[in-house]
């Protein structure tokens, strides 16, 4: 005799005919004796019965056995059929028969042209009664989410801009994709994904307003705070299109604002780092920003909890997936995209993943700031298309540096970066702290910094105005001094008495004018003729004596051929007056000057025959440069060094917190100081030279009137000096 | 009685049910190939009755009804009008359903039918003895029970029944699938294939029963 429960098995079997004879006697005598039994096989047969009768009056059209199509239901078919037909919905390509899997991907791509459509608009996301809620999530009930538009696709599922209609509000709900809805482990994944996300508490990790399964579905999905669609990704690539559309002030700024927003991303992950977790799949594309500064950490879904951390007891049992099993695919390929992995990653070294991963991870985010490529973009070139090949190649492969990417990195980000991606994760940084620390100094320093160098801007630009000063100033006295009405009279003047009379009072004057201005070391009138320049009056400054100021006796007053400054000089127009850096040797600094021998900027001024209306001589006023340059670094250049060096790039000046140094007159800015190379190079066309990049070196030109030649004022701030 | 009740004879009373019930309920379709657009208007009613049977479940049904429209418009030259168009159309609705029952079949074996509702839990005591008032149906020979009233029943308990129960026996019972046919779709073993029919029987037989009683209780009351 069989047990009731047995027994009631038996007919059930015997609905699909398949009791044997022996189990059809038994289950006889059991009607027999159980009127439960008999009750239960009664109803059961019935229940078959009019089952077929259901089936069979469905499939002839029968209208008695429930309602049709509603009319908004019959709307969005002829939507849908009006809509494939005009072909702005892709039709599936498969045949029919095709499985539902292959299917649902199709519908899903297909769906998206048509998203906010009246076809899938309706398409509502309904939480299964009982589904979780999430730790401290006390709603419960019928809330219902209508899905708007598909805001992005990942690996795992796709993410919809939703409207919450219980709160009125806006949300992003992320379901499962078609490829991954047949995966267990994706199901497993796709929880443990939003309950460490509800699990972490921070302004920098998207908050997770519920979990559930679609009452309709059955499939899983997440409701979170809707941030927007722009990611890090889009910021960087803004960024350094700028740089390369020459918008170097937004670029600089930008930089900063991308660094600022690095800073959150590090605090966010310092946070879930304390909480045992590690994200494991930091890059660009996992950061949300919204309009309002706000940065959001997405994408936990590969996130590891560390055994000894708080989080890990918290897990539901179906999320507590083992490590391997959470890094693997179902089809055995590593999950995440390889372009920001740590090399024990990318090994499968999963014993080794720790902090110093995401160090790594948060290391590739600043690389990608810093040169706008991810670390390993080049790792798949070639015919390493293979992803197997490319995690070989990060797993085996030195760090990539920033400057083997992109120029103008700072030296010190740089640094930091490639600290963060050492190779060997016991370099990195040992804690997401002490990077975020360095940056933040950078930051800081970065202010000083500026400041700093906007003195030191301030300080070149002063320079050259003071030269450009000291030089019209010099240009006005020597035109006045061409004016004087000796000059004419010593023209004129045809007895030697009328000359005395007149040299004497020329050399008064030129006197008085050497008296007043300290810097100018002679004065002189000269006749030009024949290829001869005779001094006429000269008055001097002693060169030792500098207070002694004294007028050239007439046997001591020279006649020198004249070179091509002076040649210049006597074509100009009356009152024209050149301005050049000439020798001691009275030739310009062109390549055969310079060599021990002093510069001296000159001024000269051609002067007329009043009667005769033809050149008759030159007024030159000699400048002790020198003189000019020692004050003026005394003044202004005492926190920074400062090279002042003419057009051939040599150095007239050298100066270290305001002291001359002395020993590096007349050696090529090059060889003395080759960190100016490159402000000299860009010198060579522009009249300043601005370093955006690291903020250490300014540089001015200074063109001297009608003359081919400059002089350059050079500075580095002293407190980098070292730092080359 | 019930005990001769095999496939082939279902068969052949969904025949003559067929014939019987409504003799002129089939129009002839066969020469009227319409145009996608009319297609909702023509068949949309009937091919979402068909699919609301077997999903109990709206959206579902309109969704795979939507798959079925798209996939008729793109394969609509495939129709060679030996057939009607509306039972072609079914032909591939059909196919959408077990797609569509097949997926869903695919989430469901993250859990096993362990963790299903089983009413063997609360029609039988430890020993497997029925309890108390397990069942009491017991119609009297001059009963007459009304058919139309006992489908709305059987429906409502479809709709109450689980999921993966109440698959397997829309496919075993009102499909007609052999059971082998049933666990490939479902890709489960026929051992469970069998515990799940076992506990969708007890738990229609359960639930019909609880409703008829109820019904004729308030009918009594009402008289």
């Amino acid at each position: 005799m069989l047990n009731d429960r047995k027994a009631s098995e038996l007919v059930t079997k015997s609905m699909r005919r398949a009791l044997t004879d022996e189990e059809t006697g038994l289950l006889a005598q059991n009607l027999t004796d159980s009127k439960e039994l008999e009750a239960f096989a009664k109803i059961s047969h019935k229940i078959q019965i009019s089952a077929v009768e259901i089936a069979s009056l469905v499939e002839q059209g029968d209208r008695t056995l429930g309602p049709g199509l509603s009319d908004e239901a019959k709307d969005r078919l002829r939507g849908l059929i009006q809509a494939a037909q005009s072909g702005e919905i892709d039709l599936p390509e498969l045949e029919p028969g095709q499985t539902q899997a292959q299917e649902n991907s199709l519908k899903r791509t297909t769906q998206l042209p048509a998203a906010g459509g009246p076809f899938w608009s309706r398409r509502m996301v309904a939480e299964q009664p009982g589904a979780y809620q999430g730790e401290g999530d006390a709603r419960v009930g019928e809330s219902r989410y209508t899905l708007i538009r598909p805001l992005g696709k990942g690996g795992l599922g796709n993410v919809w801009l939703a409207r919450d209609e219980r709160l009125k509000r806006n949300v992003a709900i992320k379901e499962l994709n078609a490829e991954t809805l047949a995966s267990e482990v994706s199901w497993q994944r796709f929880r443990r994904e939003a309950e460490i996300t509800g699990l972490l508490e921070h302004p920098s990790i998207v908050p997770l307003y519920q979990y559930g399964l679609d009452k309709n579905t059955g499939e899983p999905f997440y409701a979170m705070r809707f941030v927007g669609k722009r990611t890090l990704a889009d910021a960087i690539i803004e960024h350094h299109e700028k740089i390369r559309a020459g918008e170097l002030d937004d670029a600089h700024l930008g930089l900063h604002r991308l660094l600022n927003i690095f800073l959150d991303i590090c605090q966010a992950i310092a946070y879930a780092h304390s909480r045992g977790v590690m994200h494991r799949d930091l890059k660009p594309e996992n950061v949300a920003l919204d309009n309002f500064g706000q940065v959001i950490v997405l994408d936990w879904g590969l996130a590891k909890l560390s055994e000894d951390g708080e989080l890990i007891h918290h897990l539901s049992r179906e999320s507590n997936l083992a490590d391997k099993a959470l890094a693997q695919t179902v089809d055995g390929e590593v999950v995440g995209t390889p372009l920001y992995m740590a090399p024990e990653q990318a090994s499968g070294d999963l014993d080794h993943i720790d902090e110093r991963t995401d160090v790594y991870g948060l290391g590739g985010i600043l690389f990608s700031i810093l040169t706008g490529c991810a670390p390993h973009e080049s790792s798949g070139e070639g015919a390493r298309t293979n992803l197997k090949e490319v995690l070989k190649v990060i797993a085996e492969s030195r760090s990539p540096e920033p400057s083997d990417y992109a120029e103008n990195v700072p030296r010190q980000l740089e640094s930091i970066c490639i600290k963060s991606m050492a190779f060997k994760s016991h370099l990195r940084y040992e804690r997401v702290s002490q990077l975020s620390d360095a940056v933040e100094l950078w930051l800081a320093g970065q202010s000083e910094k500026k400041s700093r160098y906007e003195d030191l801007r301030m300080a070149g630009r002063e320079l050259r105005a003071d030269l450009q000063s000291t030089i019209r100033d010099l240009e006005t006295n020597a035109r006045f001094m061409s004016r004087l009405p000796p000059i004419q009279e010593l023209i004129t003047a045809e007895v030697e008495q009328d000359v005395a009379v007149w040299r004497e009072r020329l050399t008064t004057i030129y006197t008085g004018l050497l008296t007043a201005k300290s810097d100018y070391q002679t004065i002189s009138y000269c006749r030009i003729e024949a290829g001869l320049c005779t001094e006429i009056v000269r008055v001097e400054r002693h060169s030792t004596d500098h207070s002694n100021i004294r007028p050239v006796p007439r046997s001591r007053l020279r006649q020198i051929k004249t070179n091509s400054f002076l040649e210049t000089v006597i074509q100009q127009k009356p009152e024209e007056v050149l301005t050049s850096l000439v020798c001691d040797n009275d030739s310009e600094p062109e390549e055969n000057c310079f060599g021990d021998e002093a510069v001296h900027l000159v001024a000269a001024v051609p002067v007329y025959d009043q009667n005769t209306e033809e050149p008759y001589g030159v007024v030159l006023i000699d400048c002790d440069i020198d003189r000019v340059m020692r004050r003026q670094v005394s003044q202004h250049a005492t926190t920074c060094e400062i090279v002042i060096a003419c057009d051939i790039h040599q150095v007239m000046m050298r100066s270290h917190f305001g002291h001359v140094v002395e020993d590096s007159i007349s050696k090529r800015v090059e060889e003395e100081t080759p960190h100016f190379c490159q402000a000299v190079s860009a010198l060579e066309h522009h009249l300043e030279f601005i370093d955006e990049t690291n903020a250490e070196i300014y540089g001015a030109r200074l063109w001297l009137t009608t003359s081919r030649h400059g002089v350059m004022y050079l500075l580095r701030s002293e407190r980098n000096k070292n730092r080359a | 009685m019930f005990l001769s009740l095999a496939p082939g004879k279902e068969t052949k009373a969904k025949a003559l049910l067929r014939m019987s019930n409504n003799p002129s309920s089939a129009p002839d379709l066969q020469a009227a190939a319409l145009p996608p657009d009319q297609w909702v208007d023509q068949y949309g009613d009937y091919l979402y009755r068909y699919a609301h049977s077997r999903l109990r479940d709206a959206n579902a049904a309109e969704e795979v009804l939507q798959e079925t429209f798209l996939a008729g418009i793109r394969h609509v030259d495939q129709y060679a009008g030996r057939g009607s168009q509306r039972g072609w159309l079914l032909g591939i609705l059909k196919r959408k359903i077990i797609d569509h029952v097949r997926l869903r079949a695919k989430h469901a074996q993250a859990r096993s039918y362990e963790d299903e509702p089983d009413p063997t839990l609360h029609l039988f005591d430890a020993q497997g003895n029925w309890k108390k008032d397990a069942f009491r149906w017991s119609p009297q020979p001059d009963e007459q029970i009304q058919e139309v009233e006992f489908r709305q029943i059987l429906q409502s308990c479809l709709d109450e029944l689980p999921e993966t129960q109440r698959t397997v026996f829309q496919r075993s019972v009102m499909d007609e699938k052999d059971s082998e046919e049933i666990c490939k779709e479902l890709n489960i073993t026929p051992s469970n294939l069998w515990v799940r029919m076992h506990r969708a029987r007890l738990g229609l037989a359960k639930c019909v029963e609880t409703k008829w009683l109820k019904e004729k209780e308030s009918l009594g009351h009402a008289e």
